[in-house]
């Protein structure tokens, strides 16, 4: 068999962080290849500089055994690469055989041949089983139908290797195995697939061999029929980071956090967490397992009021948050560490000083009547970065010159400082050094131990294993298990994790 | 919570500032221009100087600085929160009607009507203003487009009523009648006479700045300003904050309006307030400040004096007084050009940040 694409060494980086590792990758011509890896493994990065949208900083493609440099998308096509990206490129006013054919328009005597690119577009339909109108406008078509016109338009360039970036998170059940089909027929057809996903169960289903990412690396390639979700997970989630269990036995205090049957929506507007209940009790770390995606994000922004609860209740100390505006939920007790530190737990034309500040910057300890007491706003600032080692030239020194780690401290200082009765931290050591882990991991356990409650959502085992004293799996929305960690591992985790314990129970 | 500076610092903060670069890059094509039609570009320059702060040019240049501050400031307080007003025009238009009314039709000392029509057209702009600001937080129409188009609705309904309700028949123009002596907008006795709203801007101008370098008010909208995700996440109400970003800045368009007839034309005319364009030019003076009330004073006075002194320039050294709004455009545009230089160069760092359009924060520090 000839290998259709050829990654060798690719590595990128961006400053602060190596996005890709000296990343190996070859995929055979006439294969599904599966991608996967956790949000942050550095997936995307990969496609983007397959699809020429920024050039590696080491390494080579080669193409069916040529080397190419890919310096625009326009490369990449003319490469017989395809991408269908997950969100769609489409003119939302025009018909699908508009879109399809643009910037390529089949055209007589100088003018557009419509007649000919709604022929086309149906031949190409029909001959993969794509179910589309050509002549429909596309604004009005449901998601599913747009990426099969993502698709079509691929094929219509002549694309022998179709690239799908997580292609069914916008999907339904009814769409997506359809979407399995489709993508078995280009496969049969002599296409190749690239398939980029975290979820294993698609994995198990539809692809031939797997490249599995952590952490920038390409840690192994595995051939689907010899391998199980199981071992996919310990690849995925690794065990680097070892630090041990350290999770005492500790009398749990008053319930802090009660939530009760809550649905959430995602940007689609369907529910991407349905029914979920659970408490979390003053001095017990509740640690919430899951492959990123399934519904972890929507519960947390739910819960600190960053997105709407669409039934159910959420109960903070007692009293009735589930309406109530952020600030409300903060000052009864809310402390969180969100997982995107650069969009939301910090902006980076600000300084640290701004930085530190905000949540606390109604507190009467900096503000009087509304206006800030800046010596005092300083002394609270300056001792924020001295007690927790924050690395900075000085507060009033713009953010956008901290390391990721530093940026990180920045958060845990900020949200540690309110010592709320409960604390929200998700993926809290994504992308910091062993030390820091280290440094977050220690704050987190005494914040426990001195009678806090926390929810800690993160995608590392082991991390949850560590930390914890009680541990939730979340698979596709739900919370499909309660776990004690004195007596779990991590392939039961993963069981729950990859929703094989419901294959197990329907078969 | 910037940290203090040393002299040389500020030398150094001027000479790197993409304002310092601009301005010169400005006069020096402007004065290329000039040059390559065949006149004398120092002259030009120097009478425009002149015309500018010499004998009536200095109170001229000051009356003129009135409404492109006022505009200039309406416009930034909206901006820094990253809210796109671009409907002070129709909030003066607005406002100075019904500022214009309460002075013509309350009978009282000048004293009383004063401010109350400087306070009813603070409120009408500020009511106009809450349209485009409801409709952003209700029913997610954005600011930007609405309060642009809502200028045009203002202009007409005002047209109509100074044609109708209001008109002064004694006249053919589409006006109100004269705003009676004793409701007029006194004149100082200084250069000549300038009108005391002077003082309200200047006072507008350090209460902003105050607000914004010591409140939690001006943290909260700073913060809103530069990424709404993170004043969310912290607890800001960012939706109550939009409304009322928007009332301050419509009540300061609406003051704007209510000054520049009571203090100026004394009569309503239709399409008189928004001929000169006065509400685009404090957008561009806003822009160039990077919305910090300190430098929107000079950068107005900057831009009033080159509108003066390029009058006085085409009377005595014929050049065009268009050549000020051209060196106003270069200036903006270098400005502009700058910051997405700069923006280009540091998404080449990012490769992922998306663009603001004409929201960059303040690029040097704080006020």
């Amino acid at each position: 068999m000839t290998n259709e694409l050829e990654l060798r060494g690719i590595t990128k980086r961006f400053p602060g962080v190596v996005a890709n590792d000296a990343v190996n990758l070859t995929v055979r011509t006439g294969e599904i290849h599966a991608i996967v890896g956790e949000n942050g493994a550095g997936k995307t990065t990969l496609m983007s500089m397959l699809y020429g949208l920024f050039p590696p900083d080491e390494g080579e493609i080669l193409i069916r055994g040529e080397r190419v440099r890919l310096t625009s998308a326009l490369d990449a096509i003319e490469a017989g690469l395809g991408m269908v990206h997950q969100a769609f490129k489409l003119f939302p006013t025009l018909t699908v055989a508009e879109n399809v054919v643009f910037r390529d328009e089949p055209t007589r005597r100088g003018f557009i041949d419509r007649g000919a690119s709604v022929a086309r577009v149906r031949e190409l339909a029909e001959r993969y089983g794509l179910a589309v109108d050509p002549a429909a406008v596309v604004e009005r078509l449901p998601v599913g139908v747009l990426q099969r016109v993502e698709i079509i338009k691929a094929l219509y360039r002549d694309a022998r290797v179709l690239i799908l970036d997580e292609p069914t998170a916008v999907l339904t059940p009814q769409e997506r195995d359809m979407l399995f089909d489709i993508i078995r027929r280009l496969r049969d057809s002599g296409r190749t697939i690239i398939f980029i996903t975290h979820k294993l169960g698609e994995v198990m289903a539809v692809s031939d061999r797997i490249t599995v990412l952590r952490n920038g690396r390409s840690v192994t390639e595995l051939v689907t029929s010899e391998t199980t979700p199981a071992e996919i997970t310990r690849h995925m989630v690794g065990r680097d980071v070892d630090l041990g269990k350290r999770a005492t036995a500790h009398a749990a205090g008053d319930v802090i956090l009660s939530v009760r049957d809550m649905v959430v929506l995602g940007e689609h507007g369907r529910p991407v967490v349905h029914a979920a209940t659970f408490d979390v009790r003053a001095g017990e770390i509740v640690g919430i397992a899951g492959v990123a995606g399934n519904g972890q994000s929507e519960m947390i922004e739910a819960i600190t009021g960053l997105r709407p609860v669409e039934r159910g209740e959420v109960h903070l100390g007692g009293a009735d948050v589930t309406r109530a505006e952020v600030a409300t939920r903060r000052s009864i007790g809310l402390a969180y560490i969100p997982e995107d530190r650069h969009g939301v737990g910090t902006t980076h034309h600000a300084t640290v000083s701004e930085n530190l500040l905000l949540g606390h910057h109604r507190e009467p300890a900096v503000t009087r009547r509304g206006w800030f007491q800046p010596e005092a706003v300083r002394q609270r600032s300056g001792g924020m970065v001295a007690r927790f080692g924050i690395k900075t030239p000085s507060v009033s020194a713009p953010v956008a010159t901290l390391s990721g780690g530093n940026l990180q401290k920045l958060v845990v200082a900020r949200e540690l400082d309110y010592a709320a009765p409960l604390l929200i931290a998700e993926q809290p050591t994504r992308g910091v050094d062993i030390g820091a882990i280290q440094f977050i991991h220690d704050h987190l356990l005494s914040y426990r131990d001195d009678g806090g409650a926390v929810l800690l959502v993160s995608a590392e085992l082991s991390e949850i294993l560590a930390l914890s004293t009680r541990i939730l799996v979340m698979f596709e929305g739900r919370i499909v298990a309660e776990l004690d960690p004195a007596t779990t591992d991590e392939p039961e985790i993963g069981h729950f994790m990859t929703g094989a314990h419901l294959d197990a129970a329907s078969a | 919570m910037s940290g203090r500076r040393s002299v040389g610092g500020y030398v150094r903060a001027v000479r790197t500032s993409p304002v310092t670069f601009s301005l010169v890059l400005a006069f020096a094509v402007g004065a290329t221009i000039v040059a390559v039609t065949g006149q004398d570009p120092f002259l030009a320059y120097r009478e425009m100087f002149a015309g500018a702060v010499d004998g009536s040019g200095l109170r001229n240049t000051l009356a003129r600085s009135i409404p492109i501050v006022g505009m200039a400031l309406a416009v930034s307080v909206a901006f820094r929160a990253g809210v796109i007003n671009l409907g002070g025009e129709g909030q003066m238009v607005v406002g100075g009607l019904a500022g214009t009314v309460v002075a013509i039709y309350t009978p009282g000392p000048g004293a009383v009507v004063i401010p109350l029509a400087m306070i009813a057209g603070a409120a009408a702009g500020a009511a106009w203003a809450l349209l485009p600001a409801y409709g952003q937080t209700r029913l997610r129409l954005p600011i930007l487009i609405t309060s642009l188009l809502l200028n045009y609705v203002g202009r007409a309904i005002t047209g109509y009523l100074v044609r109708f309700p209001l008109a002064d028949v004694s006249v053919t123009l589409a006006t109100t009648r004269q705003v009676p002596e004793t409701a007029r907008m006194p004149k100082m006795p200084v250069f000549g006479g300038v009108s005391l709203s002077i003082v309200l801007v200047v006072a507008v101008v350090a209460g902003l700045a105050i607000v914004y370098s010591r409140s939690v008010v001006g943290y909260e909208t700073r913060m809103a300003g530069y990424s709404g995700r993170f004043a969310r996440y912290g607890g800001v109400p960012v939706e109550r904050q939009t409304i009322g970003v928007m009332l301050v800045a419509g009540a300061i368009g609406g003051a704007i309006g209510t000054h520049l007839i009571i203090g100026e034309s004394l009569r309503f005319i239709d399409g008189e307030l928004v001929l000169s364009g006065l509400a685009w030019t404090g957008l561009l003076v806003s822009l160039l400040a990077a919305n910090r009330p300190v430098f929107i004073l000079l950068a107005g006075l900057l831009f009033s004096g080159l509108q003066i002194g390029g009058l006085a320039m085409q009377r005595n050294a014929d050049v065009s007084w268009r050549l000020a709004q051209v060196l106003q455009a270069l200036v903006i545009i270098a400005v502009a050009s700058r910051l997405t230089l700069r923006r280009l160069r540091r998404r080449e760092v990012e490769q992922a940040e998306v663009a603001e359009v004409i929201l960059e924060p303040a690029h040097v520090g704080e006020i």
